[in-house]
């Protein structure tokens, strides 16, 4: 695989590192509130990666303008769906912040450890 | 009256989504003005939505499936409708169940949950259903992903309602994992639009076909990543953590409705996905029937050894949903007309089954207020319709003739002969036999013992305790135990009415 | 946040920051925007207000906020899911360059919008209460 490739292809590898951190930031860390961010960090990978597959070279933005009826525009579909995916992501992380809240209330942490054991 | 409108007939799978997702937009409003109301209300639409799956259901079966273009966008661009006998049995036993446990939760609610929330709840339920339903029809996999998150994100809010320090633990640990999987799935469904340029189920099975041979080694990513999202929003096992806990915290028709429904209508959108878009050459040619044999094998023994160590009923019960997943990923892993057929129809008769097990906990600890698995002294003579019901769920979740569990188990066990795999049969046999060991020893308790509770009571005490009673629980908790029940007979014995459906479908896609 | 500089800038941009909100709901239909991104920016500048100005709206109004968020979201949600049970009907195409030709779509932006702003800050408040 030689640079050119992977200097072509960089938002998918942008795309899968961060989605790769993301999961591990879920997973990994004990703070509540961090593990919330690492959702976000995930889910904004997966925007990345829809929208660098709608994107192609020399394309302009799919607003419809009289004057160059030809030009060649980059696929707005991954990006309309990108805003569903913005509104998922948005209603996750107010809800996952109210369960912490409550959380919060009942132990005085929002730290994992000292709860959130395997049984 | 044959002459029924074909407009009509289209739009209703249509409405069965739209009514529901309407009812649960006006609830926060009607809890606000009067919160009696609310129950009614969201068990007529239940009722409504039941009535219009029966009416699809018998003009589905005459073998015309339902296709339907949501607002006239034709399929390449918009989002279809489609509904196949399988999709039709399943909208069926999401809105039969749904019914049930609504009417089950008339006074569950009551008692369970607080009163600010109940109206949340009822909102909750109704975004739950209809995403549901609308998962099962949908032949968009955008579309697909957002009734996941739906589903999802209500299902947390089912379980999350108690509002206790357990059920809000649990329902974290539901809500990351669930969107740890549902970022998978959109991976994949990224992936496959990268591959195909198209996101309606039919158009991407015609094109996966010509351009399979380019991406061998991206099909291979969006598989594994299809099986990670779909595991862990299916509990398969190694990924099903946080499934015990969701299911023993929640509220009991929440539970209810978790353990038999939700978690299902995602293997059925992983069917879809996996046979019908992929394809079988895809399905046969790769590992992934391996890997799901393997981990399905593992669910149930691990699943049932797991239920086996519980003390908690609720949690045991969950515990043994770990285990019946795993059978139904048997069934899709076997990949023959029989096993897939058996996968089906274990999804169905499990719904029973676990409806009426998680019913009866919550009604047994709403009238003795027992939770734990050896506290089950003389319950059989104290509630005797109740115990009378999970004898019979308990049986066939240990497949003996005559219940719904032992057709789908003898199916399972005809589809791994069928796939040349007899090893497998040891494997079926053994995880009744563990589902036997620790069911049978609480109904052995509940009728046989002797010990009771003669120790605060003089020894005549016992032998009064031996009279049957009436259950002592409201009659709308009591209706909905003793029909699922009656539904587990039913299909142990004419299993043939859903087979008849299961079978149009397994035949197109085999 | 009791912080001088903050305060003073953005007592200045808060006004900015709204025109900027309605600029972006107003467009939509045939020019780049939309009721969801405008409603995101009024319903943001508003919270940010809020963070740093404190709680200055009383209880009233705060409970006013809560209940037509979850008014605004029933009907905006109707309405939204109405839309799709007419079918082969999509109103008129519009003519490129102008803001208002496409009927009832530029006005139901405007709906989205503040449906998006109220939501925002209905979360906001729902979540610090229970704190």
């Amino acid at each position: 695989m030689d640079l050119e490739l992977i200097l072509l292809n960089f938002p998918y590898f942008v795309a899968i590192i961060l989605f790769s951190m993301g999961t591990l930031i879920v997973l990994t860390q004990p703070n509540l509130v961090k593990k919330v961010i690492g959702i976000n960090i995930m889910e904004t990978s997966i925007f990345l990666f829809f929208i660098a597959v709608g994107n192609m070279h020399g394309g302009v933005p799919p607003i419809y303008d009289p004057q160059f009826p030809d030009a060649l525009y980059v696929n707005p579909l991954p990006s309309v769906l990108m805003l569903t995916g913005i509104v998922v992501s948005f209603s996750v992380t107010a809800f996952a912040l109210a369960l912490i809240v409550k959380l919060y209330i009942y132990y005085g942490t929002v730290c994992a450890p000292n709860f959130m054991k395997l049984k | 009256m044959d002459r029924v409108d074909l407009d009509t007939i289209k739009m209703l799978p249509f409405y069965c989504v739209i009514i529901p997702l309407i009812a649960s937009f006006c609830m926060p409003v009607l809890a606000r003005w009067k919160k009696e109301y609310c129950a009614p209300f969201t068990t007529a639409v239940t009722a409504a939505v039941f009535i219009i799956t029966i009416i699809i259901g018998n003009h589905v079966i005459k073998g015309r499936a339902i296709s339907y273009a949501v607002s006239g966008w034709r399929p390449p661009w918009g989002i279809e409708i489609l509904v196949d006998p399988l999709s039709a049995v399943m909208m069926m036993l999401i809105a039969g169940i749904s019914l049930c446990i609504m009417v089950y939760s008339f006074a569950a609610v009551k008692y369970e949950l607080e009163r600010i929330v109940s109206g949340w709840y009822y909102t909750a339920f109704l975004l739950c259903f209809s995403g549901m339903i609308g998962l099962v029809v949908s032949n968009d996999l955008f579309n697909m992903y957002v009734l996941i998150e739906i589903t999802g994100i209500s299902a947390c809010a089912l379980v999350a309602a108690k509002g206790t320090r357990l059920s809000t633990e649990a329902a974290l640990k539901y809500l990351l994992l669930a969107t740890v999987g549902s970022g998978f799935i959109l991976f994949g469904i990224g992936f496959i639009y990268m591959i195909t340029g198209h996101l309606n189920i039919t158009f991407i099975a015609i094109e996966l076909a010509q351009v399979r041979d380019q991406y061998p080694i991206l099909i291979w990513t969006t598989l594994s990543f299809f099986v990670v999202g779909f595991g862990v929003k299916a509990a398969l096992f190694p990924l099903h953590l946080w499934l015990p806990d969701a299911h023993s915290s929640a509220p009991s028709p929440s539970s209810a409705i978790l353990s038999s429904l939700v978690v299902k209508v995602y293997i059925i959108a992983f069917v879809k996905i996996l046979l019908i878009a992929f394809g079988l050459e895809i399905f046969h040619e790769t590992f992934i029937r391996h890997l799901i044999i393997v981990l399905a094998v593992i669910a149930m023994l691990a699943g049932s050894f797991f239920a086996f160590v519980q003390i908690e009923l609720k949690r045991r019960l969950a515990y043994s949903t770990v285990a019946q997943i795993g059978y139904v990923f048997l069934g899709i892993g076997l990949g023959t007309p029989w096993g897939l057929a058996a996968g089906m129809l274990h999804i169905v008769v499990h719904a029973f089954m676990k409806t009426c097990l998680f019913l009866c906990a919550g009604a047994i600890a709403y009238q003795t207020g027992r939770k734990k698995v050896n506290e089950f002294t003389g319950l059989g003579y104290l509630m005797p319709f109740t115990m009378g019901a999970f004898t019979i769920s308990a049986f066939s979740m240990v497949g003996i003739p005559l219940f719904g569990g032992f057709i789908s188990k003898y199916g399972l066990a005809l589809g791994s002969l069928e796939a040349d795999l007899p090893l497998l049969i040891l494997v079926i046999i053994l995880s009744g036999l563990l589902n036997a060991t620790y069911y049978f020893p609480m109904i052995g308790q509940a009728y046989f013992s002797q010990d009771g509770d003669s120790n605060h009571g003089e020894h005549g005490s016992n032998e009064a305790q031996k009279k049957f009673k009436r259950d002592e629980i409201p009659l709308s908790m009591l209706i909905p135990i003793v029909v699922v029940a009656l539904g587990v007979i039913y299909l142990g014995i004419f299993p043939g009415t859903i087979l008849k459906f299961i079978n149009q479908t397994v035949a197109v896609l085999l | 946040m009791h912080d001088y500089a903050t305060r003073v800038v953005f007592r200045y941009m808060l006004l900015f920051v709204l025109l900027y909100g309605v600029y972006v709901v107003m467009h939509g239909h045939i020019s780049p925007g939309g009721g969801f991104s405008g409603g995101m920016i009024i319903g943001l500048g508003l919270l940010l207000y809020i963070l740093i100005f404190g709680q200055l709206w009383n209880m009233t109004f705060r409970r006013m906020i809560l209940d037509s968020a979850i008014i605004f979201v029933g009907i905006g949600g109707i309405l939204e899911v109405l839309k799709f049970i007419i079918p082969y009907e999509h109103g008129p195409i519009g003519v490129p360059g102008t803001l208002f030709s496409v009927g009832i779509i530029s006005v139901s932006n405007f709906g989205i919008g503040i449906l998006v702003a109220s939501t925002i800050l209905g979360v906001y408040y729902m979540i610090s209460e229970e704190a």
